[in-house]
């Protein structure tokens, strides 16, 4: 029985083409200004505002964007006043994103920790259509982000001073960078899971650059693994019964040695 | 008359509780070569950083072309080179990527390059001798040659003045004979530069001005000092400790 039989794998495989596509594509200029772990923050934030639409009664989906959103903007206000403290900033809010959500999913009516799994490991069945319409739409949105301002972030993120004295709005491109994040954490929870989003962020980026010497190349590529891997994690997922999220992850653990041992190797001939 | 290209009038910065300049007037004119001078922890370096705006002023009043900077806009007409080039970013970077990024401030962000600024690019890179290394990640050049990607980043924005914070510091010699070509260039053009420098090397017979700082005051402002006895001699190294209190006057390294 072919998986595209079934509607929900459809959706699900659109899905993840456009998470696949944005997680990496954001990724990229997280790396490059080394808050890998990012991502990571703003996933556990945006437990807590999954947590919320619980208790409010609203789609969690909307509430934790909107709670991903501010948290993203507090981490780079914090990171833009100094580099130690931005790291604790960072632990802070991994806790507290956890302990927010479990804590809120207690408060609502008839609530449990186990509701936010779903969140956490992302579920096949969990992408309804209207899921799917808020994905297409924000993928788009964070892929047409990076497209018309690609240039504009790599200089800020290449050297924040001479961007500014460049005369680009660095605060701006600073907070877009991190609002954009936000939004992909939360478009990409429905299919990897919060706790593996920031990997479909970074793995692809940190598979490609084993072998590119170029900003573009390795944005790109990144790209092209992230849509392979979420789609194989997908099939992957089906056929094995086991959550999207996880296999996409080994699937792009295991590309990234492979690249590993090919850069080595280059390397090593080229010596 | 053209309104200087940098007016710094009682300029006062003041970082971390210490003051580290205080009562500075520094004034640059279209087509100025400028060397700003002085021994480790006089100021030159947050005197650069002010100018460009990246410091602000605690007290004091910086115009540029002419406007005071809380107006400026017209940064395209300013280059930055900073002391490094920045290369521990966690993705390459090609050459040909940092100095096309350097023009990014001129280019609107829904328009894609075009001849213009690829010529200017190319001139960039050609200025620099790095033409043939376009290809190449900026991180498996060496650090002279990282310098130059800096300074080629600057010139592919076309900028009218060129602001350097040393950019002959642990360069090799090549790298500082290609530098000094590149900045003559500039200045023949009409270009002004203003840089931060310990050791002028090959640069000595471009600066036509040297701003030499003390503590944080300006204690002198005038033709360069011309080399004397020993340190005339082309072979010299300049091999003294930068230690002293007080810049040593004895020749081009007033360190």
């Amino acid at each position: 029985m072919s998986i595209f039989a079934y509607d929900f794998m459809r959706r699900a495989l659109v899905a993840a083409v456009l998470v696949g596509l944005a997680a990496p594509a954001i990724g990229t200029f997280l790396v490059q200004r080394r808050l890998s772990l990012m991502g990571d923050g703003i996933g556990h934030i945006a437990l807590t505002g999954v947590a919320l639409g619980f208790l409010l009664g609203t789609a969690p989906v909307l509430t934790a964007i909107v709670v991903a959103i501010v948290g993203a903007v507090a981490i780079e206000l914090v990171r833009e006043r100094g580099r130690a403290s931005g790291d604790v900033a960072l632990a802070l809010l991994f806790y507290g994103g956890i302990a927010g959500g479990v804590l809120l999913i207690g408060l609502s009516p008839g609530g449990t920790p186990g509701a936010l799994v779903g969140y956490l490991f992302g579920s096949l069945s969990n992408v309804t259509t209207s899921d799917l319409l808020v994905i297409v739409g924000l993928g788009v949105a964070v892929l047409a982000i990076v497209a018309v301002f690609a240039r504009e972030l790599f200089a800020v993120c290449q050297d924040e001073e001479v961007a500014r004295v460049s005369g680009l709005p660095v605060r701006f491109l600073n907070i877009l960078v991190a609002v954009t994040a936000a939004v992909t954490v939360t478009v990409a929870m429905r299919v990897v899971g919060l706790l593996l989003v920031s990997a479909l962020m970074v793995v692809p980026v940190a598979t490609t650059q084993q072998l590119t010497r170029s900003f573009r190349t390795t944005l790109l590529g990144a790209c092209a693994l992230g849509a392979s891997a979420s789609v194989g994690g997908l099939v992957m997922a089906f056929y094995l019964d086991v959550a999207p999220g996880a296999a996409t992850v080994v699937l792009a653990l295991g590309v990234f040695l492979v690249f590993v041992v090919l850069g080595g190797a280059r390397r090593a001939v080229a010596r | 008359m053209t309104a200087p290209v940098f007016l710094l009038t009682g300029g006062q910065v003041v970082l971390g509780g210490r003051r580290i300049l205080d009562e500075v007037d520094v004034r640059v004119e279209a087509g100025e070569f400028v060397a700003i001078l002085g021994a480790n922890g006089s100021g030159k370096t947050t005197l650069v950083r002010s100018l460009v705006g990246l410091v602000p002023l605690a007290a004091g009043h910086l115009e540029l072309f002419g406007t005071p900077i809380g107006r400026f806009r017209e940064w395209p007409r300013l280059g930055y080179v900073p002391q490094r080039l920045a290369v521990g970013g966690g993705v390459p970077a090609t050459v040909g990527e940092v100095v096309a990024s350097g023009r990014t401030g001129r280019v609107s962000r829904f328009r894609r390059y075009g001849a213009d600024d690829r010529r200017a690019i190319a001139h960039a890179l050609e200025d620099v001798g790095l033409a043939d290394r376009t290809r190449d990640a900026v991180a498996t050049l060496s650090g002279g040659q990282q310098q130059r990607v800096a300074i080629a980043r600057a010139l592919a924005g076309e900028p009218e003045v060129l602001v350097m914070d040393e950019p002959t510091a642990g360069v090799d010699a090549d790298s500082q004979d290609t530098l000094a070509g590149a900045l003559g260039h500039l200045s023949n053009a009409g270009g002004s530069v203003v840089l931060v420098a310990h050791e002028l090397g090959p640069l000595a017979g471009l600066i036509e001005r040297a701003v030499v700082l003390s503590h944080g005051h300006v204690v002198s402002d005038g033709p360069p000092p011309q080399p004397e006895g020993h340190h005339a001699d082309p072979t010299h190294v300049h091999g003294h400790p930068h230690t002293g209190e007080q810049p040593q006057r004895t020749g081009f390294g007033l360190g």
